[in-house]
């Protein structure tokens, strides 16, 4: 589906100019895929100097039900658990957003933007907020199961059924 | 009524509790009830349904009227109102209509299957309750005006744990205390140890290794939680091991009963392995509880064993935070880590223990609310049915193969027509009951014998003296609802705790924590196992 979705853009994209966007959100979480949309972005996309660029990351809600079946801590261990989650989380944020800004001299005027809540509904908030008229996110990643190097946070989806619906602009998917 | 609208779904459930209350009532769901075998608790859905029913339906209305507060009746009863129904609902249709059915088809199934599904999973109503709440959270999702309410299961599994300790004796107590005292001494520092020592082979972080080892080694998700914070976890460690945790504990959940019946361990034995060798905490309350819904046996030594990983928890995370602080320079308060961690819910336990041995609940006489009148008592006969199948294999030499005491004691039985004294002595009160009850041992132990094969008697003959034994143990009304409260508890608290099992919680599952969880816990599990085996021999409980 990813697949599909991505060749049809680029199909639009040949035809109709990149440059007509003036306000980009990229939505990155720093695994392969979204590093493709990156590079996508910061490279091919930023030679238009009206183009402002947002890039969004996302503390994932689902954190809350990671203490899963935890019956015997009190709400204060649940508080701390879920505190430190949040700095956690946030300081690998921050590690993502420099080597971000480490790789691609572009990003230096990039707006670099942590909102916390469920992944589709606060990519279409945020760029509804923002005003953003293209979305920008990387492609399909075949699954790394049981991977024994591990993947920062939490491993999740941007599911098409949940996200194409709320779009409010279009959506690119970086190849 | 300005909110009614949001409260819809739980006045419906409400209204649908009475009228399947009226509907009981009627008496015409009695056939289905019959073929179901759950007609004995017809008054019991009839009074439940109305009662449950009717309180639901007039918070549902305080609801549509009142502006949601921050009161204690706001907070513990009107908000979570949603989901508590929701829950109840579920725990009742289980209970009474699933676990029936699923015992039918498998039933009907066994001749084709070669097995008995219900009993090789281990499919009673808290399993199925548990996997219900999975199957609702993962696939509909948790619907909004249940949310509050779903999270008060944790509170409600505490509550059947404090109400548990009404069921102990000091005997029992001082004896579970000791053997899990030094078998979850030993496993949870011994895993502990055992995922640090792996950690330094396979070159892993100590944020890392500290986070496992207290989730593989003390008591799951809550461990990880609780260590969490203090050792740095980074993000993908936690999410990594929560995930390695919750998937080996709902394999073990399953894998744990079905081990225990074919290694035929007794509820003490399984209670010990299942409080040991299981991760998670809850998961051990639902196992002992899959192992053994009918009585409580199991769950009382499991709880016992549950009750001393947790109070194990402070020492532990004290220990990883000296361990991690010295490393990292971070310097950590007692009260932070010991104090701020202690479960408080230990001390209601200990307090319904305490108020139940000073004979709040049933005289001090009495055996945890349960006491033995061997007195002459029509009522305790046993049926003439019963007592014709007894003499019959009498006379068959059914019994040949019993000590001369057993054979005396179902002697006196047939004579008698149920176990009480000898008739000379009934005006020696004292000699009359050690008489009655040493009988009540020896017939104790004729059963024991059949169970472990060691002799051969019909079901007739077999259900004949168990119900005589059954007749002569009373049990204090108060201790029976308390019991019964507690039972639904535990099978709500199960099924909430259920519901907050998600999906993607389990498939984080990877990365190293998964190489060294497996292990870890399949050591812990396949060791303590033959340490429970060997050590734990004799049936405290009564």
């Amino acid at each position: 589906m990813a697949g599909h979705v991505s060749a049809m853009v680029f199909l639009v994209s040949q035809k109709v100019s990149l440059f007509m966007f003036k306000h980009l959100l990229l939505c990155t979480h720093g695994t392969e895929g979204a590093q493709k949309a990156e590079a996508f972005v910061f490279k091919q996309l930023t030679a238009d100097p009206n183009l402002k660029v947002s890039v969004l990351t996302i503390l994932d809600e689902d954190w809350r039900m990671m203490t899963g079946d935890d019956w015997l801590n009190s709400s204060k261990t649940h508080t701390a658990f879920l505190d430190h989650v949040e700095a956690q989380v946030s300081e690998e944020i921050a590690e993502e957003w420099q080597r971000i800004r480490d790789t691609y001299p572009a990003a230096a005027q990039a707006v670099f933007l942590q909102r916390t809540g469920a992944i589709a509904e606060t990519i279409t908030r945020v760029a509804e907020k923002l005003h953003c008229d293209l979305i920008a996110i990387g492609p399909y990643q075949k699954s790394k199961g049981l991977f024994i190097h591990g993947e920062k946070g939490l491993r999740a989806r941007i599911k098409n059924d949940t996200l194409h619906p709320l779009l409010p602009c279009p959506l690119l998917i970086a190849p | 009524m300005p909110r009614v609208k949001d409260h819809m779904p739980v006045l419906i459930m409400g209204g649908l509790l009475i009228i399947y209350g009226l509907i009981v009532k009627t008496g015409i769901l009695l056939p289905m009830m019959k073929y179901l075998h759950t007609h004995k608790a017809m008054d019991l859905q009839m009074t439940l349904t109305l009662i449950v029913g009717g309180i639901v339906i007039v918070g549902a209305l305080i609801n549509s009227v009142k502006e949601p507060g921050n009161s204690i009746l706001d907070r513990f009863f009107l908000q979570p109102l949603g989901g508590i129904v929701l829950i109840l609902v579920m725990a009742m249709a289980i209970r009474w209509y699933l676990e029936p059915l699923v015992k039918i088809m498998s039933d009907s199934l066994q001749p084709l299957l070669g097995f008995n599904v219900y009993k090789v999973l281990n499919l009673n109503y808290v399993v199925l309750g548990i996997l219900a709440g999975v199957l609702l959270t993962n696939t509909w999702g948790i619907p909004k005006f249940a949310e509050a309410g779903v999270k008060c299961a944790r509170f409600v599994l505490k509550m059947g744990v404090i109400m548990l300790g009404a069921r102990y004796s000091f005997a029992e107590l001082a004896k579970l205390g000791v053997y899990s005292v030094w078998l979850v001494g030993f496993f949870v520092l011994g895993t502990v140890f055992l995922v640090l020592w792996l950690g330094n082979i396979f070159k892993q972080p100590k944020s890392m290794t500290g986070v496992l080892s207290a989730g593989m080694g003390v008591c799951g998700v809550s461990a990880t939680v609780a260590v969490a914070p203090v050792v740095k976890a980074k993000s993908a460690e936690m999410a990594y091991t929560i995930g390695t945790i919750l998937s080996f504990g709902i394999i073990c959940m399953f894998v744990f009963p079905t081990i225990g019946h074919m290694a035929g361990m007794n509820p003490v034995q399984f209670g010990a392995w299942a409080g040991t060798g299981i991760l998670n905490s809850a998961q051990v309350a639902a196992a002992a509880l899959a192992f053994n819904a009918v009585d409580i046996k199991t769950l009382k030594v499991a709880e016992i064993f549950n009750i001393t990983r947790v109070l194990f928890l402070p020492i532990i995370v004290l220990v990883l935070a000296t361990w991690f602080g010295k490393e990292s320079g971070q310097k950590l308060s007692f009260k932070s880590v010991v104090i701020d961690k202690f479960p408080i819910f230990i001390l209601g336990f200990l307090l319904l223990f305490g108020m139940s041995s000073v004979g709040m609940f049933s005289p001090p006489s009495h055996y945890k609310g349960q006491y033995i009148d061997v007195s002459y008592n029509d009522r305790t006969q046993v049926t003439s049915e019963e007592w014709e199948t007894l003499k019959k294999a009498m006379a068959a030499g059914e019994f040949s193969a019993l000590n001369p005491e057993q054979l005396a004691a179902v002697e006196n039985l047939i004579e008698q027509r149920q176990i009480a004294g000898n008739y000379a002595e009934r005006n020696d009160g004292k000699v009359f009951d050690r008489v009655g009850r040493a009988r009540m041992a020896e017939l104790e132990g004729v059963l024991a014998a059949a169970k472990a094969k060691e002799l051969t008697l019909s079901s007739d003959v077999k259900s004949g003296i168990k119900h005589a034994i059954k007749q002569v143990h009373k049990k204090s009304k108060t201790i029976v609802t308390l019991t019964d409260f507690m039972i639904w508890f535990f099978a709500f608290g199960l099924i909430g705790l259920g519901m907050q099992i998600t999906k993607k919680a389990i498939t984080q599952a990877g990365g190293w924590p998964i190489v060294m969880g497996v292990i870890a816990g399949i050591t812990k599990a396949a060791l303590s196992f033959f340490v429970v085996l060997w050590l734990v021999k004799d049936v405290v409980l009564n």
